[in-house]
């Protein structure tokens, strides 16, 4: 590969990682600070995504749209179709285990994606939302991209100091309270719910966001486009490997691991074709071991949660 | 709709659907009661059953008799992969154990997909027309479902009822303090009850391929519906999850006279939240875990 | 020589020393009570017999053998049963089946043992069928009682077995631990309700601050000044 054509390859690789990246720190907020299990990240990325897509794109027959709104509007409007999914769900699952949540969670992803399967009316159906627009789209291919690269570390940056900030002041080391002791948090009753929610939908419209940078970025949607439980796993095992409640371990985790996944892809695209399907497959066996290996060998991963900074008050 | 056609096309599906669903919830249920988490890799190790099952029919084998073949090796299966991801995350908070079986439950599948590849298969090839019982229309397959399933949820009822070790593990998912107390070692009991998990895991499977079809994805799919009618009948109860599946799968079928047919699979999430909502601990009062 | 011999003993849950040399005898055929203020240490005492505890230094002797560093699971096997004083039973088993595991371990024929304890708890044999955590305090901590007995142990381990009970289920208590003692087993136990086991007992020990303060018969521990003043109070 050239120079130019490796150029290329890392500004691409680049814009998806910022995705994944704020992916990732939306399950930190959710997972790392606040002990929830959200294995239904793809449903809330998809929601993000189809929203903002319908609100922005060209009109098209047979589907809802053609409002053709401004983009802002399309990824406020992502945010917030996220975290509309995510409060009842928050409500109904948060007061009980975590693998209760987990498993709403999966099953909301589940229902999220037979919606968009089937109401083609809103969604497209099969053929997804096509004609949505992209900023900076009318550039030529490379300042296209790097626009688009800047546009996507630009938010991440942004989502990382507002979570920072979060995380270091008061609330944060309430929830890492509640978080890591379960008799404080019955203590604290109705205090804890209210809180816990709050982190379930901030993270969630996160993801939404995320959601509709993919699709901005790629001017269509179609549910082909991601493998909602690859998607997910994905996401998990950044964290993980990254290292859960650390926001920069979130990030640096969403590096590696998609580094290595898309890595991987090209090496197994370069197969003969009957066993490059089949290879694809062992990529994701290779990922789950690195999660059992992970959560065996280093299961604060490689930039792990750091300690309270300020010292206690008495 | 006259009875009969509404007992053909909707109630036997429905319950042979909700007995598949029933032993692949007593897993579950055995699970959560013993080994206190949810196993995220159960639809997968259904999977791999079915697959197991569909390797022997290949090599030769009826598909009838090749089930208790793949429920022996999914059963070791089952053992082994506690031994490799599972076990040494026991003093870790349950939840990470949750995780990891989040992971083996993507590694079992691409095992099935590197192996088998993605597009469906059968057991068996052709149509089968079913025999008429008195009206009732019924499938050879789906009479040897259900009896099978009579047979699977006698048989470990009677187990855990009157045999030793069967007593051993409730007495594990009860008191595990107090059973280890009575001399119970909690690591026997946790390999019988993988063991016993696994089988079912593979009958459930093997089941569901036979009255369906086979693809990579069809033990991941009715994870929910199986998870939802385990906490449904009561987690950590056999008979709950027996209950569990049989509503659950009803329901599904039922659900088209609300639905359009597109939404099956959403009847169980629906009825998950619905009890999580009205009564947490299930139909027939389970652990609160 | 004593089937029980604790000497000394120092030890804790985590790093810090609950105990800080406590001894304990107990002879064939004895109920021995150990009293004390809170947080003197008793139940903590008990479980170090039982191995539940990080022993630290002393010792612990049973029936001529060290066992101080031994796992619960061996110490069951040697012979002595402990019955703790919350979460004792199978709750979701029935009284018969609880009594089916308190005999997990033992092969053979079992018919006797369960004369026995059906014996002692008569009341227990209408209700076999019924679930255990379907049953009263009193009936249930006489279920917790009857497991421990199932293995025939020689040494009984009871941690405040009064606890929450009524008066007559205390004197139902007392007096199924004064047979269980006449058939031939030495019993240890831990009580909050000082004066009632002092007079049942033959010996007790008085703790505080996980040392021994004063041993002696249970009329004379009742008879002394000094440990009226302690708690006894009133």
């Amino acid at each position: 590969m050239d120079l130019l054509g490796l150029a290329n390859y890392a500004v691409f690789m680049g814009i998806l990682i910022g995705i994944y990246a704020l992916l990732a720190l939306g399950l930190n907020i959710q997972w790392g600070f606040t002990g929830l299990f959200n294995a239904g990240i793809a449903g809330f990325f998809a929601v993000g995504a189809y929203a903002s897509a319908i609100l922005t794109s060209l009109p098209a027959s047979g589907r809802l749209g053609g409002y053709e709104l401004p983009l802002v509007v399309g990824w406020l409007a992502a945010m917030a179709a996220a975290a509309a999914i995510a409060w009842p769900i928050g409500k109904i699952c948060l007061r009980f285990r975590s693998d209760y949540l987990a498993i709403a969670t999966i099953g909301i992803a589940e229902i999220i994606r037979l919606v968009i399967r089937t109401e083609g009316w809103l969604t497209g159906g099969v053929r997804g939302v096509t004609g949505v627009p992209r900023p900076f789209g009318d550039l030529d291919y490379m300042p296209s991209q790097i626009a688009y690269l800047a546009i996507v570390a630009t938010l991440v940056l942004v989502a990382y100091l507002l979570v920072e900030r979060q995380v270091k002041s008061p609330w944060g080391r309430m929830m890492r309270a509640i978080r890591d002791n379960e008799l404080a948090a019955a203590a604290m009753g109705k205090q804890v719910e209210a809180r816990r929610l709050q982190a379930f939908v901030f993270g969630s419209a996160l993801m939404g966001l995320a959601g509709a940078l993919f699709v901005h970025f790629n001017r269509s949607i179609t549910p082909e486009a991601i493998d909602p439980m690859i998607a997910t796993f994905l996401i998990w095992i950044m964290l993980i490997l990254g290292g859960s409640g650390n926001n920069r371990g979130a990030i640096l985790g969403a590096a590696v691991i998609w580094i290595i996944w898309s890595v991987s892809e090209l090496l197994t695209d370069r197969l003969p074709t009957e066993i490059a399907v089949q290879a694809k497959y062992a990529r994701v066996f290779i990922i789950g071991l690195t999660l059992q290996l992970v959560l065996r060998f280093r299961p604060e991963g490689i930039l792990p949660e750091r300690q309270a900074g300020s010292p206690p008050h008495r | 709709m006259s009875l009969l056609d509404f007992l053909n096309f909707h109630l036997v599906p429905g319950i042979v659907l909700g007995s598949i669903y029933a032993v692949g919830a007593i897993g579950i249920t055995l699970v959560f009661g013993i080994l206190r988490f949810s196993h995220f890799a159960h639809g997968d190790m259904a999977t791999l059953g079915a697959f197991i099952a569909l390797a022997l029919v290949t090599a030769g084998m009826g598909p009838w008799s090749a089930l208790p073949i793949a429920m022996a090796a999914v059963a070791v299966i089952a053992i082994g992969v506690d031994k490799l991801f599972y076990d040494y995350l026991k003093a870790r908070p349950k939840i990470v154990t949750v995780m990891a079986s989040l992971g083996v439950a993507l590694m079992l599948r691409a095992v099935v997909q590197v192996v088998f590849g993605v597009d469906p298969r059968t057991y068996a090839s052709g149509i089968v027309r079913p025999d008429d019982y008195f009206g009732i229309l019924l499938r050879d397959r789906e009479l040897y479902t259900l009896a099978a399933v009579v047979a699977i949820v006698i048989g470990l009822a009677l187990f855990l009822r009157h045999s030793r070790w069967g007593k051993a593990m409730r007495a594990m998912s009860d008191n595990p303090d107090l059973a280890r107390l009575s001399g119970v070692d909690n690591r026997k009991v946790t390999m019988l009850t993988w063991a016993i998990v696994g089988a079912l895991c593979a009958a459930s499977g093997f089941m569901l391929g036979i009255n369906n079809e086979l693809h990579s994805m069809m033990g991941w799919q009715v994870l929910l519906p199986m998870f939802a009618a385990a906490i449904l009948g009561g987690v950590g109860r056999v008979e709950g999850a027996v209950l569990g599946g049989l509503i659950v799968g009803i329901a599904e079928e039922l659900s088209i006279f609300m639905l359009p047919a597109q939404y099956k699979a959403a009847t169980a999430f629906a009825l998950l939240l619905l009890i999580l909502l009205v009564r947490p601990r299930g139909l027939l009062n389970g652990k609160v875990l | 020589m004593a089937l029980l011999d604790m000497k000394d003993v120092r030890g804790g849950y985590g790093d810090a020393d609950v105990l800080h040399g406590v001894s304990i005898t107990v002879g064939e055929r004895e109920i021995v009570v150990i009293v004390g203020p809170n947080g003197a240490g008793k139940s903590t005492a008990m479980k170090a017999v039982f191995g539940l505890l990080k022993v630290r230094g002393g010792s612990i002797v049973f029936d001529g053998e060290d066992i101080t560093a031994w796992a619960p699971d061996r110490i069951v096997q040697r012979g002595i049963c402990y019955v703790p004083q919350v979460d004792n039973v199978f709750r979701e088993m029935t009284v018969h089946e609880n009594f089916e595991m308190g005999a997990f371990l033992r092969r053979g024929d079992l018919s006797a043992a369960y004369e026995r304890v059906y014996g002692l708890f008569p009341d227990l044999k209408a209700k076999r069928k019924n679930l255990a955590g379907d049953l009263s305090g009193g009936q249930r901590q006489m279920v917790a009682m009857g497991r421990a007995l199932m293995l025939d142990p020689r040494l009984l381990l009871l941690d405040e077995p009064t606890a929450g009970l009524s008066p007559k289920y205390m004197e139902q208590i007392f007096q199924i631990t004064r047979d269980v003692r006449d058939a031939g087993l030495s019993i240890l136990l831990v009580e909050q309700h000082a004066k009632q086991a002092l007079a049942f007992c033959d010996r007790g020990y008085v703790l505080a601050t996980g040392a021994n303060r004063h041993e002696g018969t249970g009329q004379a521990l009742l008879a002394d000044r000094e440990v009226a003043e302690m708690f006894l109070g009133g």
